[in-house]
């Protein structure tokens, strides 16, 4: 014998008690995410299946955008958190703030005991996500790329937090307004457009990014609707070589003055030299939430001003 | 050694470092036409060519958005590399010499990121002021460079270990302010501070564009004057000390030029990385430690190697850009681990 049987077989049990104990400690905690305790199942943007209670009044919102939308359906109360970059409506900047879009709090997002926290993609918080979601905490991700994908959101939130007639009625007024931009325009020629989000570095919005539907709602080619992402950094030569009629500047929102002049690229294009430069508040044009239909016709109006008499 | 085999000595070292200056420069006139060919939008090549060749006084067909493009877009971005990879360059290889530390570079010491700090207060306080960010960005390289040499200096002098220890700490301080204020700026500027942060050279500045290129071609000319000091500094400051050597003098020269280098180029593009480190070693390599040939080879070296990369930054995903500092970082790594493995 090379080791003492019986001594061999304790110490295998013990580590067998302890395999199982490990394994029964795993499976309490994901009984806390079972469907059988939480009475809703419903799918985000991201394809992943959040369970949630029937009734939610404790959310927290990690994205402006979010936020707007959770008091545009009527359910400002239950918000229990938001980011320091949440300042619409007035209300939303006495929730207590857990963070900024790109570094959230963990700590206080528990200690507020959410129901459920609202994630944008937009502020691209993959990781953090895990760590919620490893704290049991239900996440729901928004991924609109489009002007439908803002409508869904607010449907989503609606259901969300029981407020489905609202975020319902919302969706259809705004629907209406977007209808009445497109019949307005049905006359109208389309208007090759730069947006520029910023102009050094110079940024602009890509295939991805629900303001290139809004371009195109509002009567404007986008020179970038094809360029894939978001978001992208936007090669100066391009921009110069895409001569644009018309150029679009969002600014004077949070941006504040920022972003108030047009790229040196885009000096000589025919938008700079007819003065087809227009400023829309950045607020309406990088939060996908219900603002965004007035940045649409605010720039449906900009550049179509004879379609709006 | 007698005199006239020392005579002939120089007068090889002489005429080996004209042959080695020469073919780096027709390198880069070579790389500067060719990468002035190349970006997102395709330029008809022999037009291009002949507006090149006479430097722009002359349109060769061109339409006037080609030749836009050409020299108001590709030219300045591409003279703004050749001066950030030309003064980074230089100043590794002097602080390399100077410090006898194979590690020796802006980035280690901290001189970069002093200089960034400068380039950030500058933004902040004279925004408006497009001058205020070299000379900031000067002010805070000479700082740091200063606080990490004092540091450095204990009751023994100087040692290099002291100095490289000194400038990580230095450069770790000096990150956290950069990350302090960053974190407190609204993100409609942290965007394009982060982009600048990882090295970006689209913003060249025709403007500002004359004053890193007479910076990197001055500060190379006087550091490559005071390269038979720094020969014999490498022995050891004592010894170059007792061969005549005013090593305090030359040190602070060093010190000055370097941070002058470093911060011009800091303010106008960010922290382009691992060129001071890859690039000095690279052509020690290739033409040997002798100051006299390697500084200024490490100079047109550094222009080769930034030009490279930021052609590949704004052509690899073209129309959309990365920061010429991934690409640097990308190929200057690899590049200096193989070298580690040889020496």
């Amino acid at each position: 014998m090379f080791f003492n049987s019986s001594r061999f077989i304790k110490s295998l049990s013990l580590l067998l008690i302890a395999l199982l104990s490990v394994a029964a400690c795993s499976r309490s905690s994901a009984i806390l995410n079972n469907p059988s305790t939480n009475a809703r199942r419903i799918t985000d943007d991201a394809g992943r299946e959040v369970f949630l209670p029937a009734k939610v009044d404790r959310v927290i919102s990690l994205a402006p955008n979010l936020t707007e939308i959770v008091f545009a359906v009527g359910a400002g109360h239950s918000l229990v958190g938001d980011t320091t970059y949440c300042d619409y409506p007035v209300e939303a900047k006495n929730i207590e703030k857990v963070g900024d879009t790109q570094h959230p709090n963990l700590e206080r997002i528990i200690a507020l005991k959410p129901q459920v926290v609202l994630v944008s993609t937009a502020s691209q918080l993959e990781v953090f996500t895990e760590q919620l979601r490893s704290h049991n905490i239900a996440v729901f991700i928004t991924d609109p790329r489009d002007l439908e994908g803002v409508f869904r959101s607010i449907e989503q939130v609606g259901n969300i937090v029981g407020y489905v007639e609202q975020a319902n009625a919302l969706v259809s007024s705004l629907r209406a307004r977007a209808m009445a931009v497109d019949s307005a325009l049905k006359q109208s020629p389309r208007i090759r457009t730069f947006y520029q989000l910023s102009a050094e570095p110079l940024y602009t919005a890509g295939h991805d990014s629900f303001v290139t539907d809004l371009l195109r709602r509002a009567g404007a080619d986008s020179v970038t609707a094809n360029v894939p992402g978001a978001w992208p950094k936007y090669s100066a030569e391009a921009a110069l070589a895409a001569r644009p009629d018309a150029i679009i500047l969002p600014t004077g929102g949070s941006m504040g003055e920022g972003n108030g002049t047009v790229a040196k690229a885009l000096a000589s294009s025919p938008a700079a030299k007819s003065g087809r430069v227009y400023k829309i508040n950045d607020d309406h044009l990088v939060r996908p939430g219900p603002r965004a239909v007035d940045g649409l016709e605010e720039m449906a109006r900009a550049l179509h001003p004879e379609a709006f008499k | 050694m007698t005199s006239s085999q020392q005579a002939n000595q120089n007068r090889v070292t002489l005429r080996r470092t004209i042959i080695t200056l020469l073919v780096l420069v027709a390198a880069l006139v070579i790389v500067v036409g060719g990468a002035a060919l190349l970006g997102s939008e395709r330029l008809p090549v022999s037009n291009s060519l002949c507006a090149l060749t006479t430097l722009g006084t002359r349109q060769c067909g061109l339409t006037s958005d080609h030749f836009d493009i050409l020299f108001q877009i590709r030219l300045p971005r591409i003279l703004l590399a050749a001066a950030v990879g030309g003064s980074l360059a230089t100043a590794g290889a002097s602080y390399q010499a100077l410090l006898r530390n194979p590690l020796a570079e802006p980035y280690l010491l901290g001189v970069s990121n002093g200089a960034a700090v400068g380039t950030m207060l500058a933004l902040l306080f004279f925004g408006s002021l497009e001058w205020s960010r070299p000379l900031m960005a000067f002010a805070g390289a000479l700082v740091a460079t200063l606080a990490v040499y004092r540091l450095a200096r204990g009751r023994v002098g100087a040692t290099p270990e002291r100095l490289i220890l000194a400038g990580v700490i230095v450069t770790t301080f000096l990150s956290s302010i950069i990350v302090f204020v960053t974190t407190m700026m609204d993100a409609t500027r942290i965007r394009s501070f982060t982009f600048w942060l990882l090295g970006d050279l689209s913003g060249a500045n025709t403007g500002l564009l004359p004053v890193p290129i007479a910076v990197a071609v001055v500060g190379a000319i006087i550091l490559t004057l005071n390269a038979r000091s720094l020969n014999l500094l490498m022995l050891g400051e004592r010894d170059a000390f007792d061969l005549g050597v005013e090593v305090g003098r030359v040190r602070m020269a060093v010190f000055l030029i370097a941070s002058l280098l470093v911060g011009s180029s800091v303010a106008a593009s960010g922290s382009v990385g691992y060129v001071g480190l890859v690039v000095p070693h690279l052509t020690r390599l290739s033409v040997g430690s002798d100051n006299r040939i390697s500084i200024p080879s490490a100079t047109l070296g550094g222009a080769l190697f930034v030009i490279i990369a930021d052609t590949i930054a704004r052509t690899v995903i073209a129309p959309r850009e990365l920061p010429v500092g991934a690409i640097t970082a990308l190929i200057g790594a690899p590049l200096f681990i193989y070298l580690l493995k040889r020496v």
